[in-house]
C-alpha cells in the first residue's frame, strides 16, 4: 500500500490490524511524523533567535512580563537551552496532536502555533518556581523528562498573558436559603469561566413538598436548582475551548434521592432529564447496613435536620444519628427498601454511568484533619472538609466559610522508578503543586479563596500504573502488582509529607488548623510506626533494589513524625489520583492507575473527534500483559485500588469496567466489595457492549476480544 | 378458521430471535439522550457548502427511514416465520421511526427553518435520491416475500451508507461530534437490522428449489448494481463540490460486500477497490472502548442495564 495516507488516516490505521495480523505501531509513528511534516513544521511562526522570540510575545501580550522578569534573560536563555536539550519527541500522534491542539500557545487568531512542548515547559518551570533559579532547572528534568506533569489548567496556562485559572476543580456547599443557592450559581459561572470543573453538594436542601416560612408544600426540592446548574454549566465555556462542567451531590437519605437519579433515566421527561450535568451519591454505612438487612431505609427532610440539631445535614453523621432521627417525630421522613436503592443506582449506571458513590464513613475516619468531608468533586478523588458561609440580606457575605479548591499534576509511575532520585522528584512536585495554591486567590469566589488561603490543599496523583505493570511484566491486581502498589505508594506517601513539613519548616507557617488534626498529635503516623512495610515478593524487592528509591524504615517514619509533630506540614491535603485524559497523552502514560480501557484506545473529544492511541510499552511481544480492564474486571481493580487508597489522604478516581454480561446485581456486588476493601469512592461504571457477531468492523483492533 | 396464538417467549424457536431482541432492547435510545447542542459552534464553523451538504444529506437519510419505519418493516412483517420474528420487526419498525426523528432533532438544534425546508426541498427535487426511494419501494410493494428482505437488507446494510459517511468524516476531523454519536447509534442499529433480515433470508432461501435460488441470487447482484450505479450519481449530486466522490464510492463498495455477506452471498467488489479510508472505517466502529470526558458529551456506549435483585448473600460482611 503506498496511497498517500494523511496524518488523519494512518492513525487510524493504528486501529485496524495489519496485513501480518499484527497491530500497525509503527503506522502511528508515522503519523506522528506527518504531522509534523506536514502541519505543525508549516503552521509555526519563525524565528531567529529566543530572543528574538520572547520579545516579540512578551510585546504583543502572548506572555506575562512578570513571571519572566523574575528571572534575568540569561538565565532565562539558558534554561531554555537546557530543556531543548533534552531532544524530546513525542512518541504517539495523538500527544502531539493534543498538545498542538489544546496546549501550544497560538496566534490570537488562533492560524499559527507560536509554541513547541519545550517551551509549554519552560514557561511552567518560570512561573512554578516564582523566581528560584535552581528549582526552575529542577522542574525542567522532572518535567521534560516526563516524571512530573502539571494538570491541565496549570500547564496549558502557564506564563501566559490571557488566560484561566490554575487550578483543576473545585468544591462548593449549597446551604438552604435563596441566598446561598443563587451565591452558588453565580460562583459556578464564574469558575467555569476561569476553566475550573465545579461540584457543588446539595443535601442541604430543603426537599420537594418541604414548607417555606412554615406554609407546608412549598419548596420544589433539588431538581429545578439541578436544572438552573445544568444550564449555567453549559453557557460558561472557556473562551469556546470547552464547554464548563459540573457535578452535584446528594445524600443518600435525603427524600429526593429517588427523584435526583431518575433525572438520568434513558426515558425521562426533558423538563427534568438532565443530561450533562454529572451525578454523585453520598453513601453512609448505615445505608449499607439496613441493605444487608433488607430493612427500610428513612429519608429525612433537611430542614428539619437543621431545626433540630442546629446545623445543616451535610455536617451530621447520618450513621451516627440515623436511630435519633428516625425516633424524632419532629423530623418528617420517608422510608424505602434500602436495597431498591442500590439496584436503582446499578440501573442508572447501566443507563448513564452516573451516579458517582462516595463512602461517607470511610472518607472520614480516613481524614485526618479537624471537620467533615460531605461531597467530593467531579472527577470524585478531592475529599477535603468545608464549612457553611452566611449572607447578609443585600447579598454580601456574612461569615465567609471554607470551600474547596485542588490543584492537581501526576507523576509517571514508570519514569519516577528510573528517577535518579526518587525523593527530589516528589519534593519538586509537591514544591509545583504548592506555587499554585499559593498563588492562587480567586476573589470572585471568597470561600474559595479563603479555603485556598487557608489550606494549601494539593493533590499529587499518579498515572501510568498499568504501562508500567507491562514493561515489567506484571498482570494487572495479581500479587506482585498489588505488592508493588502497596510499596510505591506508601513510599510516595512518606516523601510528600516530608517535602510539606520541609516547606512548614522553611516558612514557620503549618496549614490552618494544624493543630488540632491527627498529624500533630502523631496519631496519623502510628500505622507506619508500629508496623513494618516492606515488599512481600521477590519481584517487588528485586525492582526497588534496583532502583534510586529507598524504601522508608520505621525508624525513618519516627524521624519524620517528630519533625512533623514540631513544625506540621505546609499542605492540609497532599495526594489526590485523578483520572488524567488529556495530559496522559501528551506524557504518554496509562490513565491514573486504571487498567488501560483498550490495548487501542479510540478517543473522542470535543476538540479533536475520534483519535487512536496505543496503550504505552505496548509492542506485539507483550500483549498478553495489557488485558483491558473489562477482562480484568472490578475485583482486580478494586484490589489494586485499595492497596494505594490506604496511603493517600484525599481519594482515587476508580472506574469500575463490566462485560456486557453484567447485571445490576453484579454491579450491586462490586460496590460491596469496593466497600469493604475500604475505598472511598467510585467515579464512572462502564459497560462494555460488544457488537453482535457478524456487525462487527472486521479486523479491528480495539473491537476485538 | 386460523387459530390466533400468544407469543410464549419461554418458547422460543429461534434462539437468534430471542438474542436481537435482547440487543436491540438494550441498544434502545432516544436523541434527547444527546447533547447535539454542544455541536452549535462547530456547526458555525462549518463552510456555507459543507453545511448545505450536511442538509441535504440528512434530508436524505430521513427519506430512507421514513420509507423504512412505515412502508420496509412492515412488509416483511406477514413473512416473519416465528411470533418472536414479528416482535423483533415491530422493534425494528419502531427504531427507524426514532432515527427519521432524530435527523429532525439535528436540523431543530442546529440549524433555521428556511435552511431545513430548502434541504428538504432539494431532496424531494434530486431524481437520484427520488429514484433509489422508488426502487426499494416497488419491492416493498411487489409480491415476492424473499425479494423485500433482499431489498430491506440492501437498504439498511447498504443504501444509508452515502449518508452516514460524512458525519463520520466530519468527526474524524473533530467537526460534529456529538451529530456523530448519534450516528453511531443509529449504525449501531442499523447493523443489527441488516444482520437480521439477512439471516432470515437465508433461512427462507435454504428451504427453496435450486432454480429459485439462482434466480434470487441474479437479483440479488442485479439489484445491488442497480442501486450501486444509482448511489454514484447521488453520491457526485453531493459530495463533488468537496471532492470526496471517489472516497464515498469505496466506502460504498465496502459496504455492498457487507450487505451481500449479511445475505450470505459472496462480494462483488474486489477488495483492493473496496479500500475504504481508515479514518471512516476506524470511526464505525463500535464505541465499547471509547473513551470520553464529561467536557465530551455523552458517547454512544451506555445501555440499559439488565436488573437483578441481590441476595443477602451478596450483602454477607
Amino acid at each position: 500500500m503506498d496511497k498517500n495516507y494523511s496524518y488523519h488516516e494512518l492513525n487510524a490505521m493504528l486501529n485496524l490490524y495489519g496485513p501480518d495480523g499484527k497491530i500497525q505501531f509503527d503506522k502511528d509513528k508515522e503519523a506522528a511524523k506527518h504531522y509534523f511534516l506536514d502541519h505543525v513544521n508549516l503552521n509555526t511562526v519563525f524565528f531567529h533567535s529566543l530572543e528574538e522570540k520572547l520579545e516579540y510575545l512578551v510585546e504583543n501580550e502572548y506572555y506575562d512580563t512578570d513571571v519572566l522578569d523574575q528571572y534575568g534573560l540569561d538565565f532565562v536563555k539558558s534554561l531554555f537551552k537546557q530543556a531543548y536539550e533534552y531532544k524530546f519527541r513525542f512518541p504517539t500522534f495523538l500527544g502531539a496532536f493534543k498538545f498542538y491542539t489544546s496546549y501550544a500557545l497560538k496566534t490570537f487568531d488562533g492560524e499559527r502555533y507560536l509554541e513547541r512542548f519545550e517551551d509549554r515547559v519552560c514557561m511552567n518551570a518560570l512561573m512554578l518556581a516564582r523566581g528560584d533559579k535552581k528549582l526552575a532547572q529542577d522542574l525542567i528534568d522532572e518535567i521534560v523528562s516526563g516524571r512530573f506533569q502539571p494538570a491541565t489548567p496549570t500547564f496549558l496556562n502557564a506564563g501566559k498573558r490571557q488566560r484561566g485559572e490554575f487550578v483543576s476543580c473545585f468544591l462548593l456547599r449549597i446551604e438552604d436559603n435563596m441566598e446561598s443557592i443563587s451565591r452558588g450559581i453565580n460562583s459556578s459561572l464564574q469558575l467555569s469561566k476561569r476553566g475550573g470543573g465545579v461540584a457543588l453538594n446539595l443535601t442541604n436542601l430543603r426537599e420537594a413538598g418541604a414548607p417555606i416560612k412554615k406554609i407546608e408544600n412549598q419548596s420544589s426540592g433539588v431538581l429545578p436548582v439541578m436544572k438552573l446548574l445544568e444550564d449555567s454549566f453549559s453557557y460558561a465555556n472557556q473562551l469556546g475551548a470547552r464547554q464548563g462542567a459540573g457535578a452535584v451531590y446528594l445524600n443518600a437519605h435525603h427524600p429526593d434521592i429517588m427523584q435526583f437519579l431518575d433525572t438520568k433515566r434513558e426515558n425521562a421527561d426533558e423538563k427534568v432529564r438532565i443530561k450533562t450535568l454529572s451525578l454523585g451519591v453520598v453513601v453512609p454505612d448505615i445505608t449499607l447496613e439496613l441493605a444487608k438487612n433488607n430493612e427500610d431505609m428513612y429519608l429525612f427532610s433537611p430542614y428539619d435536620v437543621e431545626r433540630i440539631y442546629g446545623v445543616p445535614m451535610s455536617d451530621i453523621s447520618v450513621t451516627e444519628k440515623y436511630q435519633e432521627m428516625v425516633d424524632n417525630p419532629d423530623i418528617r421522613k420517608k422510608k424505602m427498601k434500602a436495597r431498591l436503592l442500590f439496584e436503582t443506582i446499578a440501573e442508572l449506571q447501566f443507563e448513564s454511568g452516573y451516579p458517582y458513590i462516595v463512602f461517607e464513613d470511610t472518607v472520614n475516619e480516613a481524614n485526618p484533619v479537624e471537620g467533615r468531608i460531605n461531597m467530593s468533586n467531579l472527577c470524585s478523588e478531592i475529599l477535603q472538609v468545608n464549612t457553611p458561609t452566611t449572607y447578609k440580606t443585600d447579598l454580601s457575605y456574612d461569615k465567609i466559610g471554607k470551600d474547596i479548591s485542588c490543584n492537581l499534576g501526576s507523576l509517571n509511575i514508570a519514569k519516577v522508578m528510573e528517577s535518579p532520585d526518587f525523593g527530589k522528584t516528589v519534593e519538586v512536585a509537591i514544591k509545583a503543586l504548592t506555587s499554585v495554591a499559593d498563588l492562587s486567590y480567586i476573589e470572585s469566589v471568597m470561600s474559595v479563596a479563603e479555603g485556598n488561603k487557608k489550606s494549601r490543599a494539593i493533590g499529587l496523583g499518579q498515572m501510568n500504573l498499568h504501562g508500567y505493570f507491562g514493561k515489567e511484566r506484571m498482570h494487572y491486581g495479581d500479587e506482585e502488582s498489588l505488592d508493588f502498589t502497596n510499596i510505591y505508594f506508601y513510599t510516595i506517601l512518606f516523601h510528600a509529607l516530608k517535602a510539606s513539613n520541609k516547606m512548614a519548616k522553611y516558612t514557620g507557617s503549618p496549614f490552618d488548623n494544624f493543630e488540632n488534626s491527627k498529624y500533630a498529635t502523631g496519631e496519623f503516623f502510628n500505622k507506619y510506626t508500629e508496623q513494618e512495610w516492606k515488599p512481600a515478593t521477590k519481584k517487588v524487592a528485586k525492582i526497588f533494589a534496583n532502583s534510586s528509591v529507598d524504601i522508608p524504615t520505621q525508624e525513618d517514619w519516627e524521624r519524620l513524625k517528630k519533625s512533623v509533630m514540631k513544625h506540621g506540614i505546609y499542605n492540609q491535603n497532599l495526594q489526590a489520583v485523578p483520572p488524567t485524559g488529556s495530559i496522559s497523552y501528551i506524557n504518554n502514560s496509562t490513565s491514573s492507575i486504571h487498567p488501560i480501557a483498550s490495548k487501542v484506545e479510540i478517543r473522542k473529544e470535543g476538540k479533536l473527534g475520534r483519535v487512536y492511541y496505543p496503550a504505552p510499552y505496548l509492542t506485539n511481544d507483550n500483549l498478553e500483559y495489557f488485558e483491558d480492564a473489562y477482562e480484568i474486571g472490578p475485583d482486580k481493580i478494586i484490589d489494586v485500588y485499595a492497596a494505594a487508597t490506604q496511603h493517600v489522604d484525599q481519594g482515587l478516581s476508580l472506574t469500575l469496567f463490566f462485560k456486557d454480561t453484567a447485571t445490576t446485581r453484579d454491579v450491586n456486588r462490586a460496590q460491596i466489595y469496593a466497600w469493604k476493601k475500604g475505598i472511598k469512592t467510585i467515579y464512572y461504571i462502564r459497560i462494555r457492549q460488544l457488537a453482535l457477531e457478524g456487525t462487527s468492523v472486521e479486523e479491528c483492533v480495539s473491537c476485538q476480544l | 378458521m386460523s387459530i390466533v396464538r400468544p407469543i410464549n417467549w419461554n418458547a422460543v424457536e429461534d434462539p437468534v430471535d430471542l438474542d436481537v431482541w435482547n440487543r436491540l432492547t438494550a441498544n434502545f435510545w432516544i436523541p434527547e439522550k444527546v447533547p447535539i447542542s454542544n455541536d452549535i459552534q462547530s456547526w458555525a464553523s462549518l463552510k456555507e457548502h459543507e453545511r448545505t451538504l450536511t442538509m441535504r444529506v440528512f434530508t436524505g437519510l430521513t427519506l430512507l427511514d421514513t420509507i423504512q419505519g412505515t412502508v420496509g418493516s412492515m412488509s416483511i412483517m406477514p413473512d416473519a416465520r416465528t411470533p418472536h420474528e414479528e416482535a423483533v420487526i415491530t422493534n425494528i419498525a419502531f427504531m427507524e421511526s426514532v432515527h427519521a426523528k432524530s435527523y429532525s432533532s439535528v436540523f431543530s438544534t442546529l440549524c433555521s427553518t428556511d435552511n431545513i425546508e430548502e434541504a428538504f426541498r432539494w431532496s424531494e427535487e434530486n431524481e437520484n435520491l427520488q429514484n433509489k426511494a422508488r426502487i426499494i419501494l416497488d419491492y416493498y410493494r411487489g409480491d415476492d416475500p424473499l425479494k423485500r428482505k433482499v431489498a430491506s437488507t440492501l437498504l439498511e446494510s447498504f443504501l444509508f451508507y452515502s449518508g452516514f459517511y460524512l458525519p463520520m468524516h466530519w468527526s474524524s476531523r473533530a467537526k460534529l461530534t456529538n451529530t456523530a454519536d448519534l450516528i453511531r447509534l443509529i449504525i449501531r442499529d442499523e447493523a443489527v437490522h441488516g444482520y437480521y433480515i439477512g439471516y432470515k433470508y437465508q433461512l427462507a432461501l435454504a428451504e427453496q428449489s435450486q432454480e429459485r435460488q439462482e434466480e434470487l441470487k441474479e437479483y440479488t447482484y442485479d439489484l445491488l448494481m442497480e442501486l450501486y450505479n444509482n448511489e454514484c450519481k447521488y453520491s457526485a449530486d453531493l459530495y463533488d463540490e468537496i471532492g470526496l466522490t471517489e472516497d464515498v464510492k469505496k466506502f460504498l463498495q465496502y459496504n455492498g460486500n457487507k450487505a451481500l455477506m449479511n445475505l450470505g452471498y459472496d462480494p462483488l467488489f474486489p477488495k483492493e477497490t473496496a479500500e475504504v479510508n481508515p479514518a471512516i472505517l476506524s470511526a464505525l466502529a463500535p464505541d465499547a472502548n471509547e473513551n470520553h470526558d464529561f467536557f465530551s458529551g455523552s458517547g454512544s456506549s451506555y445501555v440499559i442495564g439488565k436488573h437483578e435483585s441481590t441476595t443477602d448473600d451478596d450483602w454477607n460482611f
